[in-house]
C-alpha cells in the first residue's frame, strides 16, 4: 500500500533519517514514536512532496511519487497536522473548501451527508454558521478531519491530532479513523491512540525500529 | 506663461530640507545621512534627464523615444525586483514583460487612441504619459510581488494544506493573490476617490502651472488616472501569473532560493 524504500531525510543540512525502509499495508494502524526533532512529522511530510527527499523513493500502491504524480499521490492521501488549517472564514466553507477546486467539484457532498459526519465526531450542525476564529483548537481539529472523511479519503496522515481533543472527542475521532478500511501513518505521544495502533515504530538515531506492543 | 525659477530660487528649497533634518536629529531617527544621499541622487539624475530630455524632445525620432522607454522600463524592473525582495536574475525577463505588456496596453490606447498626437511618437507626449504609468506601476509591482511571495512564505503549512486537499498550484496561490492584489489597488482606489478633495494631482498642477485651462488639464488626468489604475492591475497580475513557473518547482514547493 505506501512503500518507503531506503528514505534518506536531511533538513538544514542535518540527517533526520538515513536509508530507513518502512511498508505500510492497507488498512493498518501505524503509529511513529521519538524525541522531539527526529523527523517523525518530516517523514510524513516527505511522503507527501512538502518536503524533499534527500535519498530513497516513496510508492502508493504501485505509484512512484514524482513530479509527474504527486497531485495523484496527494489526492489519495488525507493529511492533518497539530495545527489544522481551516482557509475559510465560517465553518461551512472550511467544510467544502476542497469541493471548489477543480479535482473535486463534482464530489460536493449535500447537507445530510455534511450534519452525520459532524455528529459522527460529536460536533453539533450549528457549528456550521460560525467563524473558523471563533472555535476552539479541537473543534478545528475535528472540522480538519471532517473535510477529510467528506472527500471520502481512505488514507490519513495524521500528525499529533489528538493533542488539542478531551476525551470523548478524542474517542469519536478515533472511532472514525480506526475503521477498517482506513489506512493510518500517524505520529503520535497518547497512550489510547498508540495502544490502538497495531504498528508502533520506534525513530532512534535515524534509524526506524519496530516495536512490538 | 509659467513663473521661470532661476538657479538660485532653485537652490534655495534645498533649505526646506533643514526642518526634517532638524526633526530627524532631534528624534535620533538615524536618516540624515539617507536624506543627504536621497537629495543628491535626486538632483543628479532630474538634472542628467532633464539635459537627455532636452535632446530626445528636439530630435523627437520614434526610435530614440522609444529606446528612452525601453531604458525607463528596464530601470522599473531592476527597481521592482529589488525592492521587492526577489533574486533579479530569477526573475527579470518575466517581470520585464509584465511591466512591458501592461505599460504598452494603456499607453497605447491613451496615445493612439484618446490624445491622438502627430506624429503618434511625439516625445512631449509619448515620454512624460509612459513615465508617469511606469512610475505608480513600479509602486504597485513591488507590494502585489512583495506580498504574494511573503504571503506564501509565511503561511508555507495553509498553502501545502491546499494542495494536499486536491488545489491545483493556481488554486493554492489564489488566495495569496487576492490579497496582494488587494494590497496595491486598496491605496489606488483611495487616491481615485479623494482626488480633487484631498489632493490635487501632479499631472494636472503641471499642466495649469504650463499655462493650460483646467478643464483641459482635467481631462488629461482623469485619462492618466484611469491609464496608472488598469496598467497597475495589469502589471500586477501579469508578473504574478508570469513568474509562478520560475517560483515553484516540480512538486509546487516554494522555492527558498528565489529571495534575496
Amino acid at each position: 500500500m505506501i512503500a518507503f524504500n531506503n528514505i534518506t531525510i536531511r533538513v538544514h543540512k542535518q540527517p533526520l533519517l538515513t536509508d530507513v525502509d518502512l511498508h505500510v499495508q492497507g488498512g493498518e494502524k501505524v503509529v511513529i514514536r521519538g524525541p522531539s526533532g527526529c523527523g517523525k512529522s518530516s517523514l510524513l511530510k516527505c511522503a507527501v512532496g512538502a518536503l524533499p527527499l534527500t535519498g530513497g523513493s516513496v510508492q502508493f500502491s504501485g505509484l512512484t511519487l514524482s513530479e509527474k504524480t504527486v497531485r495523484e499521490v496527494r489526492s489519495r492521501i488525507a493529511f492533518i497536522g497539530q495545527e489544522p488549517v481551516l482557509g475559510a472564514e465560517n465553518v461551512r466553507d472550511a467544510l467544502l473548501l476542497p469541493f471548489s477546486y477543480k479535482a473535486h467539484r463534482h464530489t460536493r457532498p449535500g447537507d445530510a451527508h455534511i450534519f452525520q459526519t459532524l455528529e459522527n465526531l460529536k460536533l453539533n450542525a450549528s457549528i456550521l454558521d460560525q467563524s473558523t476564529n471563533r472555535i476552539s483548537g479541537g473543534e478545528k481539529q475535528r472540522i480538519a478531519i471532517a473535510r477529510a472523511l467528506l472527500l471520502n479519503k481512505t488514507v490519513f496522515f495524521a500528525d499529533e491530532i489528538t493533542s488539542a481533543l478531551d476525551p470523548e472527542s478524542k474517542q469519536a475521532v478515533m472511532d472514525e479513523l480506526f475503521r477498517p478500511g482506513i489506512t493510518l501513518l500517524s505520529v503520535s505521544h497518547d497512550p489510547d491512540w498508540i495502544q490502538a495502533c497495531n504498528r508502533i515504530v520506534e525513530i532512534n538515531e535515524q534509524q526506524l525500529i519496530e516495536v512490538h506492543p | 506663461m509659467m513663473v521661470e525659477m532661476d538657479i538660485l530660487s532653485t537652490v534655495s528649497m534645498y533649505a526646506l530640507l533643514l526642518i526634517p533634518i532638524g526633526i530627524f536629529i532631534w528624534l535620533q531617527l538615524g536618516l540624515v545621512k539617507e536624506t543627504i544621499l536621497a537629495a543628491i541622487r535626486m538632483t543628479v539624475q532630474l538634472v542628467l534627464v532633464g539635459l537627455y530630455l532636452k535632446y530626445v524632445f528636439q530630435l523627437n525620432n520614434g526610435f530614440v523615444n522609444l529606446v528612452w522607454v525601453a531604458v525607463m522600463m528596464v530601470a522599473a524592473n531592476v527597481s521592482v525586483l529589488g525592492k521587492s525582495g526577489l533574486k533579479r536574475k530569477l526573475f527579470f525577463w518575466r517581470t520585464l514583460a509584465g511591466i512591458t505588456v501592461s505599460t504598452l496596453i494603456v499607453s497605447g490606447w491613451f496615445i493612439l487612441v484618446a490624445i491622438r498626437p502627430d506624429p503618434f511618437y511625439d516625445a512631449r507626449y509619448m515620454v512624460p504619459i509612459i513615465g508617469m504609468i511606469l512610475g505608480n506601476c513600479q509602486r504597485s509591482n513591488v507590494l502585489s510581488l512583495e506580498r504574494f511571495y511573503s504571503g506564501i512564505r509565511k503561511n508555507e503549512h495553509e498553502f501545502m494544506t491546499y494542495l494536499m486537499l486536491g488545489a491545483t498550484l493556481k488554486e493554492a496561490v489564489a488566495p495569496y493573490l487576492r490579497i496582494a492584489l488587494k494590497s496595491c489597488i486598496n491605496p489606488s482606489l483611495a487616491s481615485m476617490a479623494t482626488m480633487g478633495i484631498v489632493s490635487l494631482p501632479g499631472m494636472m498642477t503641471g499642466q495649469i502651472l504650463g499655462g493650460a485651462m483646467p478643464m483641459e488639464a482635467i481631462k488629461y488626468q482623469i485619462g492618466i488616472m484611469l491609464c496608472i489604475f488598469t496598467s497597475m492591475v495589469i502589471a500586477a497580475l501579469v508578473n504574478i501569473l508570469l513568474s509562478l513557473p520560475v517560483a515553484f518547482d516540480d512538486y509546487q514547493r516554494l522555492k527558498p532560493e528565489i529571495f534575496q
